[in-house]
């Protein structure tokens, strides 16, 4: 079983051999070949199809087409390499004009939303492992229901019990938000607690005006409160997971038919492949 | 003040009767016929009487014609005596697996590997009425205590295409597999219009083959001829034996049964009562500091190699089938007669082991000499001279996955597994590409659920683990669950499940579920009392597609892996990945 760390030097040992054969073959051959453009911009598109070919396999597990993880791989390195490819297809230069520009942006924003992507999936995972309380995705609702039933009747019953509406009255003014939906989304993402530490504090500062059983009570709904919050933490964190493919996967589909536009404009104005 | 403690009754070996129909009537004439009536009650201890294994531990059953008994391969927590009527066993190649309920499965061909492409766009479950797509040569029938019955439905065929032996009234079967844990080695069904039947289960046969001198040599024979020689060849310790050295340790070698057989539902009240409290009931084989009687061969289940540690005891390794306990004591004693060690570790049950021991005199004239010096295992090292402990010893597998792994693995019993579905929960994005390719290799039906039990990073998913211990295939009345002829995963036959919950209520991982079935409509398929007609479900190891199991081919990130828990060195390798 090969290591990640070898994984990943190996890609980028690859990755770099292939990237200066490329650069050195365009710094030797450029003058000498007006053609080149071509070249590399058929590489490219070829490329750039292997690509999206990954997003197909997924969806056909069954045929041995090696394995997921081996896609990915390829598909990380040779998207770094297509880097290479388009740096060489434009010359070093920026495009001008609004349609080679909105090519060129789009080609940066995928590479851009592929990077981000992979910048979270290696970080992410071990942030929700850290916290704990693994959950998945799809329940989520339902347990952050059943957490806001749990909480509205521990206020509820408090009233009769202590013959007090003051446990019950902060439930309504304070909490009651925080349990009805997700909270907190932006701040769970950066590691942020400062929300979720004001309201403990203000539980805390609450004790002072409650009898024995309502501070029993406001410790079960402060522990309510933590388990909230971790539920949050999982929502917040797992829906950035997916949601990055959200932009990824339409900009790659966007960039492609850009792509097959500027091969037609490029053969209806240059007269032919030369 | 302190809660007044409560008090209950104590439970006893047969609060629960194998059979609550068992009549005094029925013991009285069991009594009266062979082998019971050639036994001696007075040498049944009191509390274990005769009549009283006959009453509580046996059953009478009545068989038709046709009527299968037991099934080559499946595991059987009983054994039988023929009372009356004609059994026939069937001798090898054995019934076909159509003919047992079973399914052969086969790697799906390029069209039907494509046609997957849209046939997961079906409803879930779709599946016809149980038993639809049986063998047309086999039936199945409820008796009058509502237990279904498969039976074949040309005896005189059956009998024409394969090599049967009869078995006579007066004579057992299945004892084998019912106290070694063993699967059955042969099919057997009633040749006679009826048959009668006195199934014994194997608590009862264990405390008849203790008080019966007779049927204990019996049985042992039996058990010597069948099994044992060929279990002791297999080991490398033994291969450099003659066969009349061999045929010496076969002679004085015991074999032992401890812990319960059916030890899932009683790890399940374990797991859901106290945490922790496991080791205090499980039945120790061995204890450190004790001299070794003899090397012991775990034949079939597990158990725990720990040491004392502080006022407890620490989990250094488990055993399974194959493996040795004492032996490198022994060899070290019998090396240096002048600096003899006791044993260095405590061997405990875990659920059910089934041992084969064989005396330390039989080691030391016979198997040791006999033995290569490389091949013997080192010297027991000696603590420091500053009281310091001892190196760790190859018995130690916490040095390869750390102790906290390695106890989470023992508590959990999930080093039976031996295609575990573990997760790196560091590397995983819960993405559920898993899941979604478990479901397209199942006709849109997803075998597993991603989630379970978590130690530290790493989770052990529900998913089918295809138990080197497959508890699961305990019981299963026709035959549905079973191991595949090549590969040996644990695989349901959908045709001929009949819903009756035995293995989902046995597994103690919770990896099979209960799935309500449609019909080729999408309808819910229901019974007469208009109840939706529920089957097994659970994962197969994706053993009819080409590429092995979906799942973990299917991880974009390397974080889910199908492991043998028996190979810790590739778990090691895997959590240090």
């Amino acid at each position: 079983m090969i290591t990640f760390s070898k994984q990943r030097w190996l890609g980028w040992t690859i990755f770099i051999a292939l990237s200066l054969w490329i650069v050195q073959l365009y710094w030797r051959h450029a003058a000498k070949m007006p053609g080149l453009v071509y070249l590399s911009g058929w590489a490219l598109l070829a490329v750039m199809l292997v690509l999206t070919l990954y997003n197909g396999r997924k969806k056909i597990p069954f045929l041995p087409l090696f394995t997921s993880e081996a896609w990915l791989q390829f598909h990380i390195y040779a998207g770094l390499l297509t880097g290479v490819l388009f740096l060489i297809h434009i010359d070093f230069h920026i495009p001008t004009g609004w349609f080679q520009g909105t090519l060129a942006w789009l080609y940066v924003l995928v590479m851009l939303s592929g990077f981000y992507g992979l910048f979270l999936s290696r970080t992410i995972p071990q942030r929700l492992t850290t916290r704990g309380g693994e959950v998945l995705f799809e329940r989520i609702p339902a347990i952050r229901r059943r957490l806001q039933e749990r909480a509205e009747a521990i206020a509820l019953k408090s009233i009769p019990e202590a013959r007090s509406t003051t446990v019950a009255d902060f439930y309504a003014r304070e909490l009651k938000d925080f349990f009805d939906t997700e909270r907190n989304g932006w701040q769970h993402l950066f590691e942020i607690r400062t929300t979720v530490n004001r309201l403990l504090n203000k539980i805390g500062d609450l004790n002072r005006y409650l009898n024995a059983q309502e501070r029993a009570t406001m410790d079960e709904m402060a522990a309510l409160v933590r388990e909230k919050d971790g539920l949050d933490y999982h929502f917040s964190l797992q829906r950035a997971l997916k949601l990055w493919l959200f932009a990824h996967i339409p900009l790659t589909y966007g960039l492609l038919l850009f792509t097959l536009a500027h091969i037609i404009l490029v053969f209806a104005y240059s007269g032919g492949a030369r | 003040m302190p809660a007044a403690p409560i008090t209950l009754e104590r439970p006893q070996r047969w609060d629960s009767s194998f059979d609550p129909e068992m009549t005094e009537a029925d013991v009285d004439r069991l009594m009266t016929t062979a082998p019971f009536s050639a036994m001696k009650p007075e040498n049944f201890s009191p509390k274990v009487p005769l009549r009283g294994i006959l009453r509580h531990d046996a059953s009478i059953r009545r068989y038709r014609a046709g009527e299968i008994v037991v099934r080559e391969g499946d595991y059987g927590t009983s054994a039988f005596l023929l009372l009356s009527g004609t059994v026939r066993v069937v001798l090898k190649p054995g019934l076909p697996p159509s003919l047992l309920g079973r399914r052969e499965s086969s790697r799906k061909g390029l069209i039907r590997l494509l046609a997957q492409l849209w046939s997961g766009l079906k409803e879930p479950e779709v599946g016809g009425p149980p038993q639809s797509k049986q063998d047309g040569r086999v039936g199945a029938r409820r008796d009058a205590s509502d237990q279904v019955k498969v039976f074949l439905q040309d005896i005189p065929r059956v009998l024409d295409e394969h090599r049967t032996a009869t078995i006579a009234p007066g004579e057992f079967f299945g004892e084998i597999a019912a106290l070694s844990r063993m699967p059955r080695t042969a099919s057997i069904f009633v040749e006679s219009d009826e048959a009668e039947l006195l199934e014994i289960r194997w608590q009862g046969l264990r405390d008849l083959r203790r008080y019966d001198e007779a049927l204990r040599i019996h049985i042992d024979e039996i058990y010597r001829k069948r099994a044992l020689r060929a279990a002791l060849r297999e080991l490398p310790i033994f291969q450099p034996l003659t066969d009349d050295a061999l045929e010496q340790v076969v002679a004085r070698a015991e074999f032992g049964t401890y812990g319960e057989y059916d030890w899932s539902g009683a790890y399940k009240n374990l797991v859901q009562g106290s945490a922790g409290g496991q080791r205090q009931q499980e039945p120790s084989i061995a204890d450190e500091g004790d001299y070794p009687n003899g090397v012991i061969l775990i034949k079939a289940g597990f158990a725990r190699v720990s040491q004392k540690f502080g006022n407890g005891h620490r989990t250094l390794n488990y055993l399974g089938a194959g493996q040795m306990y004492g032996l490198q004591e022994i060899a070290h004693n019998w090396r240096n007669p002048q600096a003899t060690v006791p044993l260095q570790y405590t061997l405990r049950v875990i659920g059910y082991t089934h041992v084969i021991v064989i005396p330390t005199s039989v080691m030391e004239q016979v198997v040791l000499p006999a033995v290569p010096p490389a091949q013997l295992p080192p010297l027991v090292a000696a603590p420091g001279e500053d009281g310091a402990p001892a190196p760790p010893s190859a018995a130690d597998a916490s040095a390869k996955i750390g102790a906290d792994v390695l106890e989470f693995l023992t508590e959990g019993r999930y080093f039976n597994g031996t295609a575990t579905m573990l997760i790196n929960l560091d590397r995983c994005t819960r993405c559920d590409d898993c899941v979604r390719a478990c479901a397209t290799a199942h006709d849109n039906n997803p075998r597993f659920l991603r989630h379970g039990p978590i130690n530290d990073r790493f989770m052990v998913a529900n998913a089918c683990m295809h138990c080197a211990d497959p508890i699961c295939m305990i019981g299963c009345p026709t035959g549905a669950i079973h191991r595949a002829a090549f590969g040996g995963q644990v695989v349901i036959n959908p045709a001929t499940c009949i819903g009756c919950q035995t293995c989902f209520k046995n597994c103690p991982y919770d990896a099979i579920r209960m799935v309500e079935v449609r019909g080729a409509d999408g309808e819910i398929l229901v019974d007469k009392e208009m109840k939706p007609i529920a089957l097994a479900t659970k994962c197969d190891l994706c053993i009819e597609q080409v590429t092995g199991p979906a799942c973990q081919r299917a991880c974009p990130h390397g974080a889910l892996v199908r492991m043998n828990m028996n190979d810790l060195d590739a778990f090691a390798d895997w959590l240090k990945r």
